[in-house]
């Protein structure tokens, strides 16, 4: 009988629980449910008056979300008729949670979105066309936007841009380059010949005992210090292909490239920097680093060739560090890329959302990110104009001297857009082409091989060019 | 001869026991305190070789600044809320169908046991979607009510297994523990529940035990279910909230690790403790003879 | 006679079915509807984005035929790992149990150690394990060379990535080592000391009473093994993303990736049917020969 009461007993105290946690979540949902009636009345009677509540989901470390929060904050100062309902999503959990959302009719107003999704849900009419907005807006065109920044899903249709722009660049210790006598040369006139760039690296990778990679004498089992550090992913070697004069695909998109002699050549470059010369890391190795910036910071890294998000950690690591151009193959390039901002076609109240869109793509509103060194503008003129830039790219910690000529002279003339923005497949495609790649950075097989053995199968892939 | 013997036998036994059980252990806590390690010093120190295992200059501020920036006092309540909750859900609804199953002879018994055990095997992503558009319908999105109340009726999902996994469980228990017992119960005249309260969850204890580590194990590790369901960081769940530290740019190793050993101590403490309540001194004593 | 049996039957009928009430309403309210809608779904093509549009057998048949298909390896990779893990855990964690039931002082601390590994958040486990794993300057390694005994690429070799998971999964299954514990518990004194009597040793004890008085757990933990093991997806998620090239491309990363990444639902619940017509049956083999060997005190 004790027992029974205690039980009972137990089973009471649960079911008040949840009793409570209900009324908790239901009165939240009963507010929204309130607001969004009281919203449909209003937006029948009268536009701008009652407050407008707009969905807007996004993703970012923690210093991106605070940047972010505020620049909403900012947001509705200025238009104080709209509301941001403002979700954050883990990076890793945003494609189930945003799919499990548009799967029920939730979709958000406007939105972070991967750019394979983004393609795809734009083909199957999800997303809007910011071509529209654009001719509409007074302010806004897209001539003020940079050029290749866009994802185009169709001719003369365009889901928007970057969320911000992000490029390729090389970026190192200075203090070791100092200590080697080595000067980074920053401007695309002085970019590095392939051999050239070898040899640097060689001179900076030392073995334990001190030896570089130059000498008689290094023991490349017992490597202390890689000259250069770059993931296997498709940035950065596509930015070495476009360098050499190579692409991912053919001018009308019915052929895969890669398997072509100036493709093949630049990434057998870039796996020969693992395997023959010893001077880059292998990617098991990589992938167990923290970051990038701790690789530099503890020396284990002389140079990096990443992406320039990585101006976020370095600005806030303390760290002396500059940023010079790639290492060149016959043209000095970098690469563009960076996942969209959209508007879901589903929403109810596409001028809001335009103006969020607008304040979002603003390099002004965002500024702190922008100086902290993750975001770089999307506008022209932020390039262009010196007393814009000097808004964001000098005099602060993430934006070293040979920034403006190393980083944002070349991504706004020598970038160009990597593949995902003009290949329709390239997901698929990349799976493929990233696995069977791994043979090579492994140095087990020559990148010719493989490449051409795949060709076949991942052109089966390749749906065309948007 | 037989007594020197056993104690040689016993000593011996009782020295290899002994040298497997820490080397085991040993290798089994390396990376524990190596978490630890890297939890009190800057990030740049965490890969140096060779390994330093006493840090020279140990930094507190890893943890200050883990535990601050995001809320993980909150994040602790709220995984302890759902948890406590679902497994008291769990063991209600799971020792009840358990003992149904086992000690209970009706027709159809056996074939719906294994159609029970069918949800087993359906990898949870293939009902994620489904499930999801099931509690939008009611309303229940961005509340803790998903990942509850499926639980009071052993049907919910807790990290990659469905609930109806602690049934089995509790179900092969049961089958362990001799009838006579029951048997001897029912000529006296108790019902069912009788046996059930009196008799068998006693002697079930270890059983009960492995459910609620198991199941709190699993709660505890289940991000896919609460990321789906909870919309705002404030109700978030403790690993949901670890993974907001690797954003898309940033892997901040040291306080990942801080993170992570502040949210290991409690449970710890809890088994350290917990354990020998339940597990030690369960004794047979209606069995003896 | 006849009458008595019958009224048996139904009277614990009533209470049977009242007393797994709950979970039977849980399957028909949680498993059953969500259930049934995947598999409608497996037969659409569906990408979120779109109303499901009904193709038949379309997802299946693609899943065998399609060039390039990764379904042969991701069964591969998978079973692979099942094949693995399974005896090596049961057998490794039994034992463990074994000796951690033995009258030694600190029994409490080797448990508490012993069970650590599975309370530290998956996400903290994965990076923990990444370092270990490192080439050069992860733990592993370092302990081998000291040694001298061979080193390896662990997640960075395309042979050795999935025992390395696998070694991940040992050292994470502290409850598994409690399941048998709790199960040794049961386990009356009296069968150990009638042994005694006789003569027997430990070997003794351990073959004729320990391991036939736990094969219900050994049966327990085998098949939840194998039904677990098929769906492991967060480990290689984190760390490998399936590489090296596609060695460690399991099943359920498979399905993942078709479902979230290329956004093809129907697909991947028609992934997801087949694994679990195949768990089905290898869980519905492995019963029927249990009944071999499984002894239970109840019976």
């Amino acid at each position: 009988m004790k027992k029974l009461k205690r039980f009972s007993g137990l089973v009471g105290v649960v079911m008040m629980s949840i009793m409570m946690i209900t009324a908790c979540s239901n009165s939240k949902s009963a507010d929204v449910d309130d607001k969004a009636n009281k919203e449909e009345v209003a937006n029948s009677a009268n536009e701008k008056e009652e407050p407008v509540t707009i969905k807007f989901t996004y993703w970012g470390s923690p210093v991106e979300k605070k940047a972010v929060e505020d620049n909403l904050k900012k947001f509705e100062e200025t238009y104080s008729h709209i509301v941001v309902d403002a979700e954050y999503i883990p990076n890793e959990d945003y494609l189930t949670k945003i799919s499990a959302m548009v799967a029920g009719g939730d979709a958000p107003d406007v939105a972070y979105l991967f750019e394979a999704n983004a393609l795809a849900w734009a083909g199957d009419g999800e997303l809007m066309n910011i071509n529209d907005f654009l001719e509409k807006d007074p302010d806004l065109k897209r001539e003020d936007f940079l050029d290749n920044i866009w994802y185009d899903w169709a001719p003369g249709k365009s889901l928007g841009t970057n969320t911000a722009v992000e490029a390729m660049g090389l970026y190192y210790n200075r203090q070791l380059f100092v200590e080697a006598g080595v000067s980074v040369p920053a401007t695309a006139e002085d970019a590095w010949e392939w051999d050239e760039f070898i040899e640097v690296a060689q001179q900076m990778t030392i073995d334990a005992n001190g030896n570089n990679a130059l000498s008689s004498e290094f023991d490349a089992t017992n490597i202390s210090r890689y000259g250069v550090q770059f993931g296997t992913w498709w940035a950065p070697y596509m930015a070495m292909v476009f360098s050499n004069g190579g692409d991912y695909i053919n001018e009308d998109g019915t052929e895969f490239t890669l398997d072509e002699p100036e493709a093949v050549e630049a990434i057998q470059r870039l796996a020969d920097l693992i395997n023959v010369y010893h001077v880059a890391p292998s990617p098991a190795q990589v992938v167990s680093m923290p970051s990038p910036v701790v690789g530099l910071q503890s020396e284990q890294v002389a140079m990096m060739i990443d992406g320039q998000w990585n101006l976020l950690d370095l600005g806030a690591s303390g760290l002396d560090f500059g940023i010079g151009v790639l290492p060149k193959m016959k043209e000095s390039v970098t690469l563009i890329l960076g996942s969209p901002t959209v508007i879901f076609k589903s929403t109810e109240h596409p001028d809001e959302s335009w103006l969020l869109f607008k304040w979002l793509a603003n390099p002004e509103s965002g500024l702190e990110l922008h100086k902290g060194g993750l975001w770089m503008p999307l506008l022209k003129e932020w390039y262009e104009d010196p007393s814009l830039v000097a808004k964001w790219a000098e005099n602060n910690p993430a934006h070293p001297k040979e920034y403006k000529s190393a980083m944002m002279d070349q991504t706004l003339n020598n970038g160009r857009p990597a593949p995902i923005y003009y290949t329709n497949g390239f997901v698929e495609m990349d799976e493929i082409v990233g696995a069977a790649l791994d043979e090579v950075w492994l140095g087990k097989r020559t990148a010719e091989e493989v490449l051409t053995e795949i060709s076949d199968l991942v052109e089966g892939k390749l749906k065309g060019r948007y | 001869m037989l007594v020197s013997k056993k104690n040689t036998r016993t000593v011996v036994g009782k020295v290899i026991t002994y040298l497997l059980l820490i080397t085991i252990c040993f290798l089994f806590v390396l990376p524990f305190l190596w978490m630890i390690r890297s939890s009190v010093i800057p990030l740049h120190e965490i890969l140096k070789m060779p390994i330093v295992w006493i840090p020279e200059n140990i930094v507190l501020s890893n943890f200050t600044q883990a535990l601050t920036v995001l809320p993980f006092g909150r994040f602790f309540m709220n995984t302890t809320i759902i948890l406590v909750l679902s497994v008291m859900g769990i063991l209600f609804s799971g020792t009840l169908a358990a003992y149904s199953f086992s000690r209970l002879d009706w027709p159809g018994r056996d074939i719906v046991f294994y159609i029970l055990m069918t949800t087993l095997m359906l990898p949870s992503f293939a009902t994620l979607i489904p499930t999801f558009l099931g509690w939008r319908s009611v309303g229940a999105l961005n509340s803790y009510l998903p990942l509850i109340i499926p639980n009071w009726f052993c049907g919910g999902a807790t990290g990659s297994f469905s609930s109806v996994f602690y049934i089995f469980l509790l179900r092969q228990f049961f089958m362990g523990i001799p009838k006579d017992l029951d048997e001897a119960a029912k000529v006296d005249g108790a019902s069912h529940l009788r046996v059930y309260f009196q008799i068998i969850l006693p002697l079930a204890k270890p059983a009960i035990m492995v459910v609620v580590l198991f199941a709190s194990f699993s709660i505890w590790n289940d991000f896919l279910s609460p990321s789906i369901y909870l919309n705002e960081v404030e109700k978030y769940t403790l690993n949901l909230g670890l993974r907001l530290f690797s954003g898309m740019y940033n892997a901040q190793w040291n306080l990942m690790m801080a993170a992570a050993t502040v949210v290991t101590i409690p449970p710890i403490i809890l088994f350290a403790f917990g354990q020998k309540y339940f597990i030690e001194g369960i004794t047979f004593s209606g069995i003896k003879g | 006679m006849k009458n008595i049996i019958v009224k048996k039957s139904y009277k614990d009928l009533r209470s049977g079915l009242l007393f797994a009430l709950p979970a039977i309403l849980g399957f028909f309210i949680f498993s059953l509807g969500p259930m049934i809608m995947s598999l409608v779904l497996s037969f659409t093509d569906y990408r979120i984005v779109n109303e499901p549009v009904f193709i038949g057998f379309e997802n299946y048949i693609n899943l065998f035929t399609t060039e390039g298909t990764l379904f042969y390896k991701a069964i591969f990779v998978t079973f692979y790992y099942v094949i693995l893990s399974v005896p090596l855990g049961v057998m490794f964690h039994f034992f463990s149990a074994i000796l951690m039931n033995r009258k030694i002082k600190g029994k409490a601390l080797f448990r508490a150690i012993y069970y650590i590994p599975s309370v530290i958040p998956v996400a903290a486990s994965c990076m923990i394990w990444l370092w270990i794993f490192n080439p050069e300057r992860g733990l592993l390694n370092y302990l081998l060379e000291m040694l001298h005994l061979p080193t390896s690429q662990w997640i960075g070799s395309e042979q050795a990535v999935v025992p390395s998971i696998v070694m991940i999964a040992i050292w994470m299954a502290g409850n598994t080592m409690v399941v048998y514990l709790a199960g040794l518990q049961d386990i009356p004194k009296s069968l150990y000391e009638s042994i005694e009597v006789d003569g027997g040793n430990a070997l003794n004890k351990l073959i004729h009473i320990t391991i036939p008085m736990s094969t219900h757990l050994i049966f327990f933990n085998t098949i939840m093994g194998i039904i677990g093991g098929f769906q492991v997806f967060v480990q290689p998620m984190i760390m490998t993303d399936g590489g090296p090239g596609t060695s460690s491309l399991f099943y359920s990363l498979y399905v993942f990736r078709e479902g979230f990444e290329h956004s093809r639902m129907g697909s991947a619940s028609a992934m997801s049917w087949m694994l679990f017509l195949i768990i089905l049956v290898l869980a519905g083999l492995f019963v029927k020969l249990s009944r071999k060997w499984v002894y239970y005190a109840s019976e």
